[in-house]
């Protein structure tokens, strides 16, 4: 175990070592934060004046080198727009990501979990129609649409929570149902679609022949045999969050998290600062399915992972 | 398709979903082959084993069309009478289709550019609006409805296109990494391995910051996000297919790599690959929207459904239909579009399970 956890650590940190290198190949070499930084009209003087005060006139092997060395200890460079440094700002901005996260998978798994074994439950019947039919409108809805229609009708209509921004918990509330619904809607099909195939297998057929209840069949037997599937899933779809839908949600709530910093960042001409944006990001994926590998491993130790 | 004509080659009926590695099974034994084991009698008939359920309809058909080759397309269309899930996918998706085609010479809808300010913000009919401007208009007063058939030109030919490129390159990079092996196959998988820890959004966001908003960004962003997707399922296809009789029979006749990657494996990654492809259409269709909602796609006036909402987004109190129709479009063509991947997974986990059946010994 510890040596498979070695190994795939050392994996983990390849990738974002290879994406890193990807993001500074676009960010340096095919153009470079200071003519991003200036407005089009700038003149070719301006240009080299602000690359050598960056230090982008020296040589891209020195450069990457600077990168590379500055991203061990954290040092993402500085923002033009916040005159800040880069790393400070994304940090600063992360714990409200993470909030939102949680708070859509909490909405998630208790939506998830239990729809899909009722809908299971009740095969064929309207309830599993109705709960397939709406998963399905949840997964084909942009998430951003499904934030404005939670604050029309929530916010705005009722009054019940507020509108924008961050301030308690109660502002938690919509961005993690407008993050989490899509999400909801995959698992619970997911859910669904595995005890009722878990359901036809000789064990739970079994069981049921010997007078267990379907439902303590499919709550005690089968769900206990998606739960790897059911954890993978929920990684794949806390990723999701992490690099989709938590930016656009974050934009559509004015929640001050890194998504709505980077899409700022770019606003703002700051490539520093996008760059330092989508790193953390692009790390919180690669920890993420670190993390479900451990999981699944934990869970189920049958699994046979590289 | 060679895959009809030649019933030694073995349909891969493997269901298209993300990622995993699909069933083993499926070689050996064809789709023809399953076909006219059920139906030994009637080997000149179009369908298969739906024929057993539907058989007036189905021979009615093919007295009809007596050139249609058994096979694929005619499954299909059997199976699709059994499934109004699968028509309603269909239905939608055309519809959606022909209004992007004919959009612009549709003789009711007013100029989707064309603003009035005295018009500005009325309501759709039913809320107070006239049939002038049956969706109501925006906060410039243009039609609502007009610019929905507008923006789903923009909207549907960005994912098409993105859906397309991705599919093309993720499935040479699967062929290749399946039947080639080796050194490359890592290389090329490795690739996917980053690619799936570096997704779309990330992509366009550092992309965008690095080269500005374009439509041609978003194609690209979407299809970069979607390549290894076709990558990952073909090249596992193509594994469970390489050590079939027709690909050693082929080998054995001397074809050279290319043409037996082109002319034996290809064709058999069809069906698979489609139904792949419509799933990904429908992320792509999101993603689209989501890059235009951010202001990184196609820039006003030109519209797509994703800008609406974001132009729309300061009214939602006093004109909350701008937000709302957009969004319904964008959730019901994607709808359809889901409706119609999950419709072709199912036909092809049919046609699996009735190879399956047939394999078992004594059934």
């Amino acid at each position: 175990m510890l040596r498979w956890l070695a190994r795939r650590i050392i994996a983990a940190a390849l990738v974002v070592f290879v994406v890193t290198s990807l993001v500074f190949v676009v960010t340096h070499v095919f153009t470079d934060p200071a003519t991003v930084s200036l407005p089009l009209e700038a003149s070719e003087e301006q240009r080299d004046q602000r690359r050598a005060a960056l230090g982008l006139d020296r040589s891209i092997g020195v450069q990457y080198w600077d990168f590379v060395s500055g991203l061990v200890v954290g040092d993402f460079g500085e923002s033009f727009w916040q005159s800040q440094p880069a790393s400070k700002l994304v940090l600063e901005r992360l714990p409200a990501t993470l909030r939102l996260v949680a708070g859509a998978t909490v909405v998630t798994v208790l939506m998830a979990a239990p729809l899909g074994m009722l809908a299971a439950w009740l095969e064929r019947r309207f309830a599993d129609h109705a709960i397939m039919g709406l998963s399905m409108a949840a997964i084909s809805a942009p998430p951003f649409w499904i934030g404005y229609l939670l604050i029309i009708v929530f916010a705005v209509q009722l009054g019940w929570v507020p509108t924008f921004g961050s301030s308690g918990w109660r502002s938690l509330i919509l961005p993690s149902f407008a993050v989490g619904l899509a999400s909801a809607g995959r698992l619970t099909q997911m859910t669904r679609r595995g005890i009722v195939e878990e359901l036809r297998k000789p064990y739970a057929v079994t069981a049921m022949s010997r007078g267990f209840s379907r439902s303590y069949t499919i709550v005690h037997h089968t769900f206990r045999n998606i739960a790897t599937s059911f954890v993978t899933m929920t990684g794949w779809e806390l990723t999701r969050m992490f690099t989709g839908y938590t930016v656009v949600i974050e934009v559509v709530f004015s929640w001050p998290g890194v998504g709505r910093l980077a899409v700022q960042a770019i606003d703002n001409r700051d490539l520093i600062l996008v760059q330092a944006a989508v790193v953390v990001l692009a790390t919180l994926v690669v920890v993420t399915n670190l993390l479900v590998d451990v999981a699944r491993r934990l869970i189920d130790p049958r699994v046979e992972l590289l | 398709m060679t895959a009809e004509q030649d019933p030694a080659e073995p349909t891969a009926a493997a269901s298209g979903t993300a990622g995993a590695p699909e069933t083993g099974e499926t070689t050996g034994t064809t789709l023809e082959a399953s076909e006219n084991a059920a139906e030994p009698t009637t080997p000149e008939t179009a369908s298969g084993a739906f024929e057993i359920f539907e058989a007036t309809e189905d021979t009615a058909k093919t007295a009809e069309a007596p050139e249609d080759k058994p096979g694929f397309l005619a499954d299909l269309r059997a199976h699709l009478r059994r499934s109004p899930a699968g028509i309603a996918g269909i239905t939608i998706c055309s519809l959606f289709a022909a209004a992007a085609v004919v959009g612009p010479w549709l003789p009711f809808l007013p100029d989707p550019t064309q603003q009035s300010l005295p018009d500005k913000l009325t309501p759709p009919v039913g809320w107070g609006g006239t049939w002038a401007h049956p969706l109501g208009t925006d906060q410039l007063g243009r039609d609502i409805a007009a610019r929905l058939v507008d923006g789903a030109r923009i909207s549907l030919l960005v994912s098409v296109a993105a859906v397309l490129i991705a599919a093309v390159l993720g499935t040479a990079l699967g062929l290749v990494a399946g039947y080639i092996g080796g050194k490359v196959d890592t290389l090329i998988i490795s690739a996917a391995d980053v690619q799936m820890a570096f997704p779309g959004v990330l992509a366009g966001l550092i992309l965008v910051a690095a080269f500005g908003p374009s439509v041609w960004l978003v194609i690209v962003v979407i299809a970069i996000s979607s390549w290894m997707v076709f990558t990952r399922v073909g090249r596992s296809l193509v594994f469970t297919l390489k050590t079939s009789l027709f690909v050693e029979a082929a080998e054995l006749t001397g074809a050279p790599a290319r043409r037996v990657m082109w002319r034996h494996l290809l064709p058999n990654l069809f069906s698979s690959l489609i139904t792949l492809g419509v799933l990904e259409l429908a992320a792509a269709i999101l993603a689209e929207s989501a890059f235009a909602f951010l202001g990184f796609g196609v820039q006003p006036p030109r519209s797509s459904w994703g800008l609406m909402i974001q132009q729309g987004r300061n009214y939602i109190t006093n004109g909350w239909w701008i937000v709302t129709f957009a969004g319904l479009a964008i959730s019901l063509v994607v709808l359809g579009v889901n409706l119609l991947s999950q419709w072709l997974q199912s036909f092809n986990d049919v046609a699996e399970r009735e190879q399956i059946i047939l394999e078992r010994p004594g059934s």
